[in-house]
């Protein structure tokens, strides 16, 4: 065993060399406020190809081709190739590898938590840029919507898909339990009281709690309060979380006391079993959940399959802690890309991005898939308005999106390091749920890793 | 004591008589037992394997229905021509093919040449280079994936056969391995193949590497089977179905069938079951290569 | 022959040595080499989230934040304790099936085959199949009787365990192999003898198999726990590290600093501490165990 640790120092002197010239890095940061080539498109001789990289799947994905399609028909300019990443995690990832090896789409579906780290790669073209060179009317969009992907001022993706999480329930079990199925719960207390009878009724679990941190952020949000500081970090960035108020105590003591007591079942939202809250209500384990209306079609299709059947999917308004405030806008949006794209392509892009979010369109996407139109006008359309007529479920999600206050709280945190902080508050409620660690101390142990995460995430990206 | 088996072997009493029925009687017991014991296990190591081949051939109607279908009253193969196709298991299949045949040729290219060099020839640095050999031995894959990756970015290998083959192209083991079996090959050969007029190369090919055969198979076996379940490289290497091998593949499959455990574990079956029938056809290379470290240090 | 003959045809060799090297030593440099050494000098650096943004030196502020951290010595102990649940349980099991399956019985072909059936599984096979078993939903604990809350994967307590069955499972066709190969190994006049010397089967056992399997059992526990060191495809299917990082093994951790955080400093520092473990351990299990083995002539 000597030998070959000595040879490691000589292997040390073979490849030190490599190591000396591979280091150095390259910082080729460009301008954030990179003016938009709106009029390139024009100049363009022949069609703009341009690459937009997705992370739709089943009906969904089905409905962004056939759009896609019928917008490379209607027009001669632009052709627009679709790539499917599969996942949003996916496509992030895929994209900072991109970063380096140049790999990169002209336009890019992001995660709705994407925000701030899109704007930290310094490589996309605000929306708000192309707006203004091109007097875009962002007036009929809904208020909620472009609130929560302006920073600063700016708009900086495009907005497409939007849901928010929104409560399921099976009527049959409503009524057996002598529940009113068409008036489910709306408060905290509300859903207490509901569980204990759906349990009384047969149930094993009157609640099914998903381990999903973003309930969190969207209960703060429903109380009207901020969650992280500098105006939910849209007027500077975020420094630190300032969720460890009274409602994030009352928020993390109902909690408890659901899984405590044995009205709630918890799942994790990652991995197999992040569908569980919804299969439980399928085999009829699970009374209620929340979830998020994103998959409302799929959801519906696959509660309404199980063995014997006999589940009747009612839709809620997200419950949640009293106050005024409202839900957070979820799902993703469409960043435009400056780095590796023509100004032709940039122009494109917004071009597709504009066409997406035009009235009829957005109306038919939202009539396929069950995401929440992002401007008000679509509602007329008669593709959206009948199908609404025909599943009053779908509409609930827009509807609490309009109802409720558009401040700084219900436009929602924008943090970079989002997914240590969300891995922040996931421990610490872990820990309350399996090591009886009391609310108010896992809301503090929640807060001091989700500082120091924000605090590592700042000082990586220079700020 | 030798006198008393002596008179056991001459003088049968009914005592004994009786004492070796009672053997006789204990020994069937004891082979029941043994049966007993043996089946029990069986079914134990069998059971996940078969209730994944029971799923993978369920009706949609009949998944997660309580109790669980333990028996395929009713198979169906719908299952498997969704994993197939809309699951991508043929692509996967494919790529898993390529990129582990790449992978087995390349390390027994390389490792026979340098397994060659060291048993055959003199040079100087010989012990320091061969020693350079083994330690990568010490150095675990996981270790070197920050760089690589960055590495086979700029190669502009990233989600490429290339990016998933090249960095496993030679292997330290196989070198030691075959050196082994070309210093067990004798040293007359060589001097009759010398007065022949063999050079090297034609030695190696005509003389060294048939005697070495048991060898090189159980290498062969032995880089298969890592370049066939690697995992770690693969996720992080590839981004779509076009080059994502089977294992990344069935992550994949999981995670957009979460529902749908009956194509689930048809694309396990499917992941399965080439790795099985090579395993029934190769036993003896298997457990061979599998073995061959452990046999002589 | 004439000495400067004799320097033409050494230096012909040592070149012809030198370039059956060649491919192996290019890719170890690149491959093996020059990222592993190549961890260390990152380790200085703070990386930024996106590449392109300036990285900042540190020096070693890096390495001693990292590993005296507490997500690190998590880290460290779920490592340790899952090879000690993994190595010793899988080297028992297979060698006791091994024994078990070592008689002349009719029809133990089947169960020899039946008991290495699991080495045709890959970590992602195995984990899928227990992932789905596993799962309270779809799987069948709830026909099984077995009920926890969280459920076993999402559970502190159980999620380490529940990884650890599912590997000591996928490998029990290894240890199998392995270890029968190892016992067909041992010359029957042996064990004759020993019977002959009326030494019951546990002191048979104990005094005569045991120290002559003591190599290939040596060989199983450094390789084994190499192997379990180097984990990451169960816990990438079945835990993604959790609940509250019980599964957090040092790959995993690797593979979230560099894929979930994009942070190629952290992602050094704990591929260097991965390293030195790993060699670590292999050391002391070389001087430790190796005293004990008993390697036959």
């Amino acid at each position: 065993m000597r030998r070959p640790i000595r040879f490691i120092a000589t292997a040390a002197a073979l490849s030190l060399a490599l190591a000396a010239c591979g280091g150095g890095s390259s910082s080729d940061g460009g301008d954030a406020g990179a003016p938009c080539p709106v009029e390139a498109l024009e100049a363009a001789d022949g069609p703009v190809s341009i690459t937009f990289w997705h992370a739709m799947t089943r009906a969904n994905e089905e409905a962004l081709v056939r759009l896609t399609n019928q917008f490379n028909e209607s027009q001669s300019k632009i052709e627009v190739t679709l790539v499917n990443q599969t996942g949003y995690k996916e496509s992030l990832q895929k994209f900072r590898a991109g970063l380096t090896s140049g790999d990169l789409p002209n336009i890019v579906q992001i995660e709705d938590t994407g925000t701030q780290q899109m704007i930290d790669t310094q490589a996309i073209l605000p929306a708000q840029s192309c707006i203004d060179a091109s007097e875009y009317d962002t007036s009929d969009f809904i208020q909620r919507v472009t609130d929560y992907y302006t920073v600063d001022g700016d708009l900086y993706p495009m907005p497409f898909n939007v849901s928010n999480p929104i409560l399921y329930y099976d009527k049959n079990g409503f009524r057996a339990a002598g529940l009113d199925p068409e008036d489910p719960p709306s408060t905290l207390a509300e859903v207490r009281a509901a569980a204990e009878k759906l349990q009384g009724a047969g149930y094993k679990y009157g609640w099914g709690l998903k381990l999903d941190p973003w309930y969190l952020e969207q209960w703060s949000a429903k109380a009207g309060k901020l969650y992280a500081n500098n105006d939910n970090g849209r007027a500077e960035r975020a420094t630190e979380v300032v969720f460890d108020n009274p409602t994030g105590v009352e928020i993390f003591s109902w909690m408890q006391s659901m899984v405590a007591d044995g009205l709630a079942v918890t799942n994790s939202a990652s991995g197999t079993n992040s569908f569980n809250n919804l299969l439980g209500i399928r085999s009829k384990d699970v009374g209620m959940t929340i979830d998020s209306s994103a998959a409302l079609g799929t959801i519906e299709q696959v509660l309404s399959s199980g063995e014997g059947g006999g589940v009747e999917v009612g839709v809620g308004p997200m419950p949640g802690p009293s106050g005024n405030g409202g839900v957070l806008v979820g799902g993703a949006a469409l960043y435009m890309v400056r780095k590796g794209s023509s100004p032709a392509q940039q122009a494109a892009s917004f071009e597709f991005a504009k066409w997406l979010n035009s009235p009829a369109i957005q109306a038919d996407w939202s009539a396929s898939t069950g995401y929440v139109p992002t401007r008000r006008s679509a509602v007329d359309e008669p593709v959206l308005a009948d199908k609404w007529r025909r599943s009053p479920n779908f509409r609930v999600a827009y509807d609490q999106l309009v109802t409720g206050p558009n401040n700084l709280a219900t436009a929602g945190p924008v943090i970079g390091a989002y997914q240590a902080v969300r891995d922040a508050v996931l421990i610490a409620q872990e820990k309350m749920f399996t090591e009886d660690l009391a609310p108010a101390r896992a809301i503090a142990e929640a807060k001091r890793g989700a500082d120091a995460a924000m605090l590592e995430y700042n000082q990586r990206v220079g700020g | 004591m030798a006198t008393e088996s002596v008179a056991h072997g001459i003088t049968v009493t009914e005592a004994d008589r009786r004492s070796a029925r009672r053997r006789a009687v204990r020994r069937r017991i004891g082979n029941v037992a043994r049966y007993a014991l043996l089946t029990v296990l069986a079914i134990i190591v069998l059971f996940p394997i078969y209730i994944t081949i029971v799923n993978s051939l369920l009706a949609p109607s009949q998944i997660s229905a309580r109790p669980p279908v333990l028996f395929p009253t009713d198979p169906t193969w719908g299952a498997y021509s969704d994993a197939w196709n809309q699951g991508s298991m043929s692509r996967y299949l494919v790529n898993s093919i390529i990129v582990t045949t790449l992978i087995v040729v390349g390390q027994i290219v390389t490792a026979t040449l340098a397994a060659y060099a060291f048993a055959f020839l003199e040079f100087p640095f010989k012990r320091t280079l061969f020693l350079v050999f083994l330690a990568t031995l010490m150095v675990p894959f996981e270790v070197t994936i920050i760089t690589n990756l960055t590495t086979v970015v700029n190669l502009g290998w990233y989600n490429t056969y290339a990016g998933l083959a090249v960095p496993f192209l030679a292997t330290g083991f196989g070198a030691f391995l075959l050196r082994q079996a070309f210093l067990g090959v004798p040293g007359d050969l060589r001097d009759a193949a010398a007065l022949d007029g063999y050079g090297h190369l034609r030695f190696m090919v005509r003389v060294a590497v048939p005697l070495a055969r048991p060898a090189m198979a159980a290498l062969a076996v032995f880089s298969f089977l890592g370049a066939w379940n690697q995992y770690l490289w693969p996720l992080i290497v590839t981004k779509d179905a076009r080059y994502r091998t089977l294992q990344i593949g069935l992550r994949q499959l999981r995670a957009t069938s979460i529902d749908q455990v009956n194509v689930t574990f048809a694309g396990v079956v499917i992941a399965a079951l080439p790795l099985l029938i090579l395993l029934v056809i190769f036993q003896k290379q298997l457990v061979r290569g599998l073995t061959a470290g452990a046999v002589k240090g | 022959m004439t000495a400067v003959r004799f320097w033409n045809r050494r230096r012909r060799e040592a070149g012809l040595g030198y370039l059956m090297l060649v491919p192996s030593l290019l890719i170890f440099s690149v491959f093996v080499f020059y990222p592993f050494l190549r961890n260390f000098y990152l380790g200085f650096f703070r990386t930024p989230p996106f590449p392109g943004l300036p990285q900042r030196y540190v020096g070693f502020d890096q390495y001693r934040e990292i590993l005296t951290s507490p997500y690190f010595s998590n880290s460290m102990r779920v490592t340790i304790v899952f090879a000690l649940l993994t190595v010793p349980t899988g080297i028992i099991l297979g060698l006791f099936l091994a024994m078990l399956a070592n008689q002349q019985l009719r029809g133990i072909g089947w169960y020899r085959t039946i008991f290495s059936s699991t080495v045709a599984t890959s970590v992602a096979v195995a984990s899928v199949i227990f992932g789905t078993l596993l799962n309270p939903q779809v799987g069948l604990l709830p026909w099984l009787g077995i009920s926890t809350t969280p459920s076993i994967l999402e559970n502190p307590k159980y999620a380490l365990l529940a990884v650890a069955v599912t590997t000591i499972w996928q490998n029990l066709g290894l240890s199998f192999i392995v270890m029968s190969s190892g016992l067909q190994a041992i010359p029957d006049e042996i064990i004759e003898a020993s019977e002959v010397d009326g030494a019951g089967p546990i002191q048979r056992f104990l005094r005569v198999t045991l120290p002559l399997l003591s190599p290939t059992v040596f060989f199983a526990v450094v390789v084994g726990s190499i192997v379990a060191f180097q984990s990451f495809g169960q816990i990438d299917l079945l835990t993604q590290g959790g609940p509250l990082q019980r599964t957090n093994v040092l790959t995993y951790a690797i593979y979230t600093a560099l894929r979930g955080e994009q942070n190629e400093g952290k992602a050094a520092v704990l591929s260097v501490a991965l390293f030195f473990v790993t060699l670590l351990l292999t050391i002391a299990q070389m001087r430790i165990l190796e005293r004990r083995v008993h390697y036959g002539d």
